[in-house]
């Protein structure tokens, strides 16, 4: 037990966090020099203005008609987004392994607070599933790659959890919590979770387009 | 009555061991009143058994001295409580009291590969 608590805390922490940032860089730097080759006029019309209208407008709940067309999916949304950002981020235990590691300190949130954001993941991640699963739109456009980041990232969420309640076997869950986490982070560049990095380039060039060529809003 | 001196005096003698050794065999967990609210059930500490399974007869190992933020392992504290140099907030440059539990146990834990070192191996609910 304690040999491989201390290998998925230690060596396999620094490999995972490694592929998560300079697997990020080097998504970025490709994407940016593709772009360049590939479509040179699009990087000519892109705008700070633009792109941050774009994105400010779509960062308001319902603000934008495309989330005012699917009311449900929108609430799930932010909801989810805020939630699996903030709770791994402010979690008590988390900060203590900052501290702990690096005598790093920030602000935390209660556990009681986490364990139902925890919870609000959980059943983000099951709609989402349905959804797919329900809605012949989405459906048609689902592949395989949706599933599993889909999974990656409700792994860490659900083991979590039942590690915090000690549910099943903890010293078993707790081992399973920190590899989840590792998988999510390693597989943010290289999975469907890389719009966690994309997300505001391709808002900032739809903004671009819209704004500078068309005229037009993009939300 | 030549006889019940010195029985009286080993009564008292034996008692006073009793004691002492009772005190410490009461200690099931660690969950210093300073804290006041515990954020986590408190950690689950046997001192008894901690000892006699980690072969642990040196009370300056856990029980260290010290000033300054520098740990001194000649002068033995045992008998003071933890809280009594490490406040719940950081003083000086003393680390916290949680801080100093978590650093003591955890640390030890992993140089000696043996013992809980996450979460919920201690603060069981």
């Amino acid at each position: 037990m304690n040999a491989a608590y201390q290998f998925v805390t230690g060596p396999l922490a620094w490999a995972a966090w490694g592929i998560f940032l300079l697997g990020s860089a080097y998504r970025l730097i490709s994407m940016y020099q593709l772009a360049k080759a590939k479509d040179p006029t699009a990087i000519a019309y892109m705008s700070w203005h633009f792109s941050l209208r774009s994105i400010i407008n779509w960062l308001i709940p319902f603000n934008a008609l495309g989330w005012r067309k699917s009311p449900a999916m929108t609430i799930a949304t932010f909801a989810f987004h805020a939630c699996l950002f903030l709770t791994p981020i402010f979690l008590v235990a988390h900060v203590l392994l900052w501290d702990q590691a690096f005598g790093v300190s920030y602000a935390t949130i209660p556990d009681g607070a986490a364990d139902i954001m925890t919870l609000v993941v959980i059943a983000a991640c099951l709609y989402f599933a349905g959804r797919r699963l329900v809605q012949p739109e989405v459906r048609y456009i689902t592949t395989p790659q949706d599933w599993l980041a889909l999974i990656i990232v409700l792994a860490p969420f659900l083991t979590g959890f039942l590690a915090y309640h000690q549910a099943i076997d903890y010293d078993a869950m707790i081992i399973l919590h920190v590899v989840a986490g590792e998988i999510m982070l390693a597989a943010i560049p290289f999975t469907r979770l890389s719009h966690m990095v994309f997300a505001v380039f391709t808002r900032a060039y739809m903004g671009s387009e819209f704004g500078g060529v068309r005229h037009a809003r993009d939300w | 009555m030549k006889r019940t001196l010195p029985l009286l005096l080993s009564a008292a003698l034996i008692l006073a061991f009793a004691q002492a050794a009772m005190s410490q065999q009461d200690i099931k967990s660690l969950a210093p009143q300073a804290f006041g609210k515990l954020t986590r059930p408190a950690a689950q500490f046997n001192h008894e058994q901690h000892n006699e399974k980690a072969g642990l007869t040196d009370c300056v190992v856990c029980h260290h001295g010290g000033a300054d933020g520098k740990i001194d392992k000649s002068a033995s504290t045992e008998g003071t409580p933890c809280a009594d140099c490490h406040k719940v907030k950081a003083e000086g440059k003393n680390t916290s009291l949680m801080n100093a539990y978590h650093k003591q146990c955890i640390g030890c834990h992993k140089a000696k590969g043996k013992g809980p070192l996450a979460c919920g191996q201690c603060h069981k609910r």
